[in-house]
């Protein structure tokens, strides 16, 4: 080993580990902490308040360049950032999901004083973002979109309806995919905007998840007028946009516009489970099941092994996809292997700890005897989105077979 | 973090010489000749691979190799994995020459790795019992001291390419103490020795052949011990690990292959008026199976960059590795089967070969259950 780059890496590990002690809020990671209500304000300014603190302290923004208020910092600096942060557990960042697809869309897309108004924003915590881009018809087939978009002059007048946006509740801005065009070919009649949430004629209002929670909504749009300038992309364009925007969050931040970039787009669904293992191999030792430690059992232990390993897998399959990125040889759709895995994975391991709880697996929050304040069954039913969101696991194998592998398209 | 995954220009050049060589010199015609051949090794071949530098690879350039590094001993691999190259390499340069470099004397290694850079010899362990399994207890061949030399009797199962071998590295018992770790030694004993017989095993991948050897008085020289008397334990663990990887590498050149075929063959097939690549079923399980590659792939590519740096990392690497290639191989090669049909079921189609050789590669030293509770030890202990 080169210890010289050994001894980088341990400082720079160092540096984040001592950064997280002294920044995380007070009680974080012990019993006695209450974590705020899931999308409450509260949870909201705590997030906001989170991705600031990383942004001042130059955490955030690895692939972005400086004058969009990035750092460029080396991506193996991401990636010892991203293991820590997922090793300890930190409040959610309601900017997670701008960073993943919006920064990645603007990157590819907007033009410059699009970048320099909205980037620095997101990274800071100061705005946040949702993506207005499944409608009640237009899930799997994005591009049967139905929400319209018509000129008036500088502005374009919008009415129709999203459904299923997450962050919907809290978001400034909102990413917006219209159909522009009723007599173009598929593909070529839709348009892609951003708009400003507190633009009249928009509401949105929730919609309950199985989780019982609302992290998703709906948005309505009645004459809506978006000016003209927030148009990204061309008219007419608004698919080939949206295809960036999907690339970017499934590759986890990176995407086609890291690609673009030649930047690292070592992701952060890679690495966000595999902080999760020891946890597993901890809960298993501890937990005696008709008499013995389920760490003992011959079946149990393998499996939490294979999640171990699918884990590593992913990691260095992300690191693989980051190179091959920053050579040029990676067409974007490889980002729908890492996502489909990543999904597929948080099932396997959510259900993992439910067979290891046993009862416990019943116990919400709010019940005294739940297991992490009920927080491990929440993640077992809210994997279950995981692998429809962003595109199914199915449409997701749909490109790989026919993008990467060349099979024919239905 | 010097761990490089991807490939670097010279390796790329590496990987497409190999790649060119073996469909020129290693088409399946050959390797069928080769499974019938009741040594399968052709001398011809051997030569030109040691006229290329293969066999001397890892070797340093005094002693007759080109100096290259572990990585690229795994990207050859890839492509031996690919062709299913049938012949001694995995013996004689896994098994035996890098033991003897990273073990050996300095006389030791001036006498045998330039004969095997230059392909005058091919080796083989002989490390295996009864059991079939690479475990301390279980070796009980003996080697008792005469004079300077010792003599070796008993029977070692699972010796690959026997009869091409012109030495093999034998796992004899030369002491027996509580400590079953204790008291093995390796030898390199001359093939040709009288007391030695070897027997044909009736395996199921005849691209790798595998015998019986019985060993009667066969005398061996003290000065033939690699790794140090009664030492021998640590030594057949470092083989284990780097055949390992290796086993790993020729999985992800297999398991390509085997896609690429299998994807091809869902292009041209038609059933039902259409190819049946228009199936979605079809699509998804070719998914499954290239999305199973590419992560063998990154752990194969963790797991040789490891060994190559000798990173603290290197055993879980490998373990884990071994262990995702090998739940891999199997999946790979049942789809591969499955997608061809009736014609994917018959001796003369191709797939066969990768299926067998994939069963091959998961169970030698150690199949993927066997290091998931290596994992789950080693996780444990980091625990704490
Ligand atoms: C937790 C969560 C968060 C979400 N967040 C957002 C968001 O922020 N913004 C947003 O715009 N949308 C969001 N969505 C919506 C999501 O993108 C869609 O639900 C998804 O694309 C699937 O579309 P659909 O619901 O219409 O299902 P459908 O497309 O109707 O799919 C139904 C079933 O059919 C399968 N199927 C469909 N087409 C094919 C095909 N061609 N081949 C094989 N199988 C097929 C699907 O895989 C699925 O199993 C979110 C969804 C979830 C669950």
């Amino acid at each position: 080993m080169v210890t010289g780059e050994a001894e980088q890496t341990e400082a720079f590990r160092k540096e984040v580990r001592d950064w997280l002690i002294a920044n995380l809020p007070e009680k974080w990671g012990t019993p006695e902490y209450v974590a705020p209500e899931r999308f409450s304000q509260e949870a909201q300014d705590l997030g906001i308040s989170w991705t600031k603190r990383l942004y001042e302290a130059g955490y955030t923004g690895f692939n972005v360049p400086k004058e969009y208020g990035g750092i460029e910092r080396p991506g193996w600096q991401q990636a010892i950032l991203l293991e820590e942060l997922s090793r300890r557990g930190t409040p959610p960042g309601p900017q997670s999901l701008g960073q993943l697809m919006v920064i990645g869309t603007l990157m590819g897309w907007a033009s410059e004083e699009q970048k320099k108004r909205f980037i620095p924003k997101i990274l800071s915590g100061e705005e946040s973002w949702c993506e207005g881009f499944s409608e009640p018809n237009a899930g799997s087939d994005l591009a049967n979109v139905q929400t319209t978009a018509v000129r008036d002059g500088d502005e374009w007048v919008v009415n129709g309806q999203k459904c299923w946006t997450s962050m919907w509740k809290f978001a400034d801005w909102s990413l917006l995919v219209t159909k522009t065009d009723p007599n173009a070919p598929r593909h070529r009649n839709l348009t892609y905007f951003i708009f400003d949430t507190t633009t009249p004629g928009f509401s949105r209002r929730p919609l309950q998840q199985m989780t019982g929670e609302s992290e998703f909504g709906e948005m309505f749009f009645d004459d809506m007028r978006v000016p003209h300038e927030n148009m990204i992309g061309e008219e007419g364009r608004g698919w080939y946009v949206a295809m960036t925007t999907l690339a970017a969050e499934r590759s986890g931040g990176g995407g086609a516009a890291a690609a673009a970039m030649g930047l690292s787009g070592y992701g952060g669904l890679i690495v966000r489970t595999l902080g999760g293992v020891d946890s597993l191999i901890e809960l298993a030792k501890k937990t005696k099941r008709y008499g013995k430690s389920l760490w003992d059992d011959v079946t149990f232990r393998q499996r939490i092994v294979q999640i171990a390993i699918e884990n590593q897998a992913s990691r260095y399959y992300g690191t693989r996809l980051g190179i091959a990125m920053r050579k040029g040889t990676a067409s974007g759709n490889e980002a729908s292997i890492a996502k489909n895995s990543q999904a597929e994975q948080r099932k396997r391991q959510g259900d993992m700890v439910m067979e290891i709880i046993g009862a416990y697996s019943q116990l919400m929050r709010g019940d005294p005897r739940a297991i992490d304040g009920g927080e491990q069954v929440y993640n077992m039913i809210r994997s279950r989105g995981a692998t429809i969101e962003m595109g199914t696991s199915e449409i997701n194998r749909n490109i790989i077979a026919e993008r990467i592998l060349g099979l024919p398209r239905a | 973090m010097a761990i490089e995954l991807g490939l670097k220009e010279e390796q790329e050049m590496l990987k497409t010489m190999a790649r060119d060589f073996l469909a020129n010199e290693c088409p399946k015609t050959f390797v069928r000749q080769m499974m019938d051949d009741e040594v399968g090794h052709s001398p011809e071949l051997w030569k030109k691979m040691a006229d290329l530098g293969w066999q001397g690879l890892v070797f340093p350039e005094e002693l007759g190799g080109s100096a290259m590094n572990f990585r690229d001993l795994c990207i050859l691999s890839e492509e031996m994995g690919r062709a299913v190259l049938p012949g001694p390499f995995y013996s004689t340069v896994v098994l035996v020459g890098l033991p003897i470099q990273d073990f050996g004397t300095e006389e030791q290694k001036q006498e045998f790795l330039p004969k095997i850079a230059s392909g005058e010899i091919a080796c083989t362990l002989a490390a295996l019992e009864e059991s079939g399994d690479l475990w301390a207890e279980d070796i009980s061949v003996k080697a008792l001291q005469r004079g300077d030399e010792y003599v070796i009797n008993g029977t070692k199962l699972f010796v690959t390419d026997a009869r091409a071998a012109d030495y093999m590295l034998v796992a004899a018992r030369t002491k027996r103490t509580s400590n079953p770790e204790e008291g093995i030694t390796l030898f390199m004993v001359n093939a040709k020795e009288w007391g030695i017989y070897i027997q044909n095993m009736n395996v199921m991948d005849l691209t790798r052949k595998q015998y019986e050897v019985r060993f009667t008085n066969v005398p061996v020289s003290s000065k033939n011990i690699i790794g140090g008397l009664n030492e021998g334990w640590a030594v057949l663990q470092q083989i284990a690990l780097k055949a390992s990887a290796v086993l790993s590498a020729e999985m992800v050149g297999a398991g390509e292959m085997v896609t690429e075929m299998t994807v091809d063959y869902m292009k041209e097939r038609v059933q039902f008026g259409v190819v049946i690549g228009t199936f979605q079923a079809l699509k998804h399980r070719a998914a499954d199976m290239h999305v199973l590659m590419e992560y063998s792939r990154s752990l194969m590519e963790w797991a040789a960059e490891c060994v190559k740096e000798d990173h603290p990392d290197t055993e879980m690497a490998v373990a884990m590795a071994k262990s995702y290639c090998g739940d891999a191989i199997k999946f790979v090669t049942d789809a591969g089967v499955q997608l061809h049909g009736g014609i994917g079921f018959t001796w003369d189609h191709d797939m066969h070969l990768y299926f067998k050789r994939g069963r091959y590669n998961d169970t030698t030293f150690g199949d993927s259950n066997y290091y998931k509770e290596l994992i789950a030890n080693r996780l444990e202990a980091n625990l704490i």
